[in-house]
């Protein structure tokens, strides 16, 4: 195929799909470091120097992780996807490319800086002020281009996806704006930072990226399974309850203290109906998903995406969980709430952001996949690596909670608790990195079509059962 | 569902959380003012020195959040106060001079709110940040060498310089960095009286 003969657009996702890749592995990589010095604190004296420091890997690799890899790969398949809800193609694509260019740049200005200058200190803003700023201008131009997918009537096609990409459209500018302007722009008082923190954390994890990946959710579950949603109004509901509470989870993590009481108990009281909210599309996912084992058993885009819609609903009931009034004092300032980043980082968003790399770009870029057997062990990989690091974690967190809360236990002794629990942490997180390895592998390995394509759509391999290829799921 | 409509419950529930938080937030705790200590005549919270004030910087880039946490609970809830790491819990008004004010959600170490009052001595503090372990053996809390500079000793011992050596050749002198962050955490003490917060 021409080059030319790619749609507009088609280059700034390409761009954007990749350097998720690399933030991953980067990101990961990382994050097994830091875990690595927490298991065996003499490895930061190996080399002296402040970049391999605990304190400065951990928010580096959060910050990849979440800018870098989710960021950047959500919304790389978003453009893909997105001229699809409405029919209208992207008409400025160099610009897009340029927006493309521009996040991978400032991923790149944020990961050196805080590596060799250190982080800033606030809560989910790591970064200086200059990559914030480039991160809003790349952001500006992506979602303008975003938006044009959208449509300007709803008349036909999906709705639900459509709702949840206007959510993560324009919450992702307004609370980084709001919390830019607030902490570095002007000298608000200490008190109203904590607050401004949290909220810009709440608008980061659930009022952006979780949106984000409920877009890809409700669009290619429907496709893949060949069935529509079986309650719109459920949906709806469930859309409304994410505008309106999102914003609030992030004060169940403020224990005590900080910000006032009853921000912090509309924060629990938030928690608990998002529970209540992911059961509802959970109900909603279940009917996509029921009877479709056999399916899954050989699509692969399939599913990463059912492993990464259930996740959803389980990050949010374990939020709901550590938001209960018996557990909120024992779990809070433990490794517990590791837990629910793992859920939701990699099992949520990392499955379904795979799961919408296999289903769209093949089919957009027009390529194969060379082997089938690197299919699964990606897919187990990343599945059962971040599965059992957020159990490690949760009851590593349960032991540290205990620990803290009884006086008789010497605060020096923690680390001993622990260190089984990061034993298995350790050694899961590279199984995930492992399994994302042989991902970005294969899929460069398609793309450059080093290797000539063993199925032209990813399928597991199944010496039983040999089946045509499923839906084109940019076409339906 | 038309789209305006939907633009306008996007808009409507985000400009409504964020009224709801940053907004009545600030006219609920933005409007505190420090409390004047008749028998000091001081403020409390106190104001930070302009070194301490550099110091919360070095702090925060050097990642001392990801273990501890500057956050005291109340007894009803944690052992905070058992354990010793303050006289009472912390309270908004505690953060009013701090810049960039910190909380942390990690606790691999002791929380800090009170650690100016709890190791007020500058030699031990700084021992502490370049290897915790000389104070400590069993201290899982990385040594940051890279904020002291090693001097050849000399018949002269430079001015600040830790009683310890490295090797016996060496005198550790502590950089302006370490200086601030020393006593930045001297600064940090929780143990004054507010109104909405009384010592008991």
């Amino acid at each position: 195929m021409n080059r030319n003969e790619f749609p507009p657009g088609s280059a700034a996702a390409l761009v954007l799909i990749l350097g998720s890749l690399i933030w991953s592995l980067l990101g990961a990589g990382l994050q097994l470091l830091a875990t690595s010095q927490l298991l065996v604190p003499l490895l930061d004296r190996l080399i002296a120097a402040p970049w391999f420091s605990y304190g400065r890997l951990v928010p580096a690799s959060q910050f990849l992780l979440g800018f870098g890899w989710l960021g950047s790969g959500l919304l790389g398949v978003l453009l893909i996807l997105a001229p699809r809800f409405s029919g209208i193609a992207f008409r400025y694509g160099r610009l897009l490319f340029g927006g493309a260019l521009l996040w991978q740049l400032s991923i790149f200005g944020g990961l050196t800086q805080i590596l060799l200058e250190g982080p800033s200190g606030l809560v989910g803003l790591p970064q200086p002020h200059f990559v914030s700023l480039l991160l809003v201008l790349s952001f500006l131009v992506l979602g303008t281009g975003l938006t044009r997918g959208l449509g300007r009537t709803w008349k036909s096609g999906p709705v639900l996806p459509r709702l949840y990409l206007l959510l993560g459209l324009l919450a992702f500018p307004l609370g980084l704006g709001t919390a830019e302007v607030l902490l570095r722009g002007t000298s608000a008082p200490g008190s109203v930072q904590i607050i401004t923190q949290v909220l810009w954390h709440s608008f980061y994890q659930h009022l952006w990226l979780a949106p984000l990946g409920l877009v890809l959710i409700f669009q290619l579950l429907p496709t893949l399974t060949g069935r529509a949603v079986n309650s719109l109004h459920l949906g709806l509901l469930a859309w409304v309850a994410t505008c309106l509470l999102g914003g609030w989870l992030g004060t169940v993590r403020v224990s005590d203290g900080p910000i006032p009481s009853w921000m912090q108990s509309a924060g629990v009281i938030a928690a608990m109906l998002m529970g209540v909210v992911a059961l509802g599309n959970g109900l909603l996912i279940q009917n996509l998903t029921e009877g479709r084992w056999e399916d899954s058993r050989r699509n692969v885009a399939l599913r990463f995406i059912a492993v990464g819609a259930w996740s959803y609903a389980s990050a949010y009931l374990l939020l709901a969980f550590l938001a209960l009034p018996w557990f909120r004092p024992v779990l809070a300032f433990t490794v517990g709430w590791s837990a629910f980043f793992e859920i939701f980082t990699y099992l949520f968003l990392g499955s379904v952001l795979a799961g919408s790399i296999y289903a769209l770009l093949p089919v957009s870029r027009n390529f194969g996949w060379p082997s089938s057997s690197a299919l699964t062990w990606h897919f187990w990989g990343t599945t059962l690596g971040s599965g059992t690091t957020a159990s490690c974690l949760l009851l590593a967190g349960a032991f540290q909670g205990l620990a803290l809360n009884d006086p008789g236990v010497p605060i020096s002794t923690l680390a001993s608790y622990l260190r089984p629990f990061l034993f298995v942490a350790v050694f899961s997180q590279a199984v995930w990195l492992f399994g994302q390895i042989v991902f970005s592998a294969v899929l460069l390995a398609g793309l450059l079509r080093l290797f000539p394509a063993a199925a032209p759509m990813a399928v597991f391999r199944d010496p039983l059962v040999i089946r045509p290829a499923a839906v084109d799921p940019l076409h339906g | 569902m038309k789209p305006t409509r939907a633009l306008f419950i996007v808009l409507g529930a985000l400009i409504l959380t964020w009224v709801s938080q940053a907004a009545v937030g600030y006219w609920q705790v933005g409007r505190l003012e420090p409390v004047l200590n008749e028998e000091s005549n001081l403020t409390e919270p106190p104001v930070p020195s302009g070194l301490a004030h550099t110091g919360a910087r070095v702090f925060a880039a050097e990642g001392c959040l990801e273990c501890h946490s500057l956050s005291v609970r109340g007894p009803s809830s944690s052992a905070d106060l058992t354990r010793g790491w303050g006289v009472r819990r912390t309270v908004p008004r505690d953060y009013l001079f701090r810049e960039p004010a910190m909380t942390g959600f990690s606790r691999i170490g002791p929380d800090l709110s009170n650690i100016g009052a709890r190791l007020p001595d500058t030699e031990k503090l700084m021992q502490h940040l370049y290897d915790p372990r000389l104070l400590k053996k069993s201290s899982t809390c990385p040594p940051h060498p890279w904020l002291f500079r090693k001097v050849p000793a000399g018949p002269r011992t430079e001015p600040g310089a830790l009683k310890v050596s490295p090797d016996g050749w060496h005198q550790l002198v502590p950089a302006y960095q370490a200086k601030c962050l020393v006593a930045y955490l001297q600064s940090l003490t929780v143990n004054y009286a507010l109104p909405e917060a009384p010592l008991k």
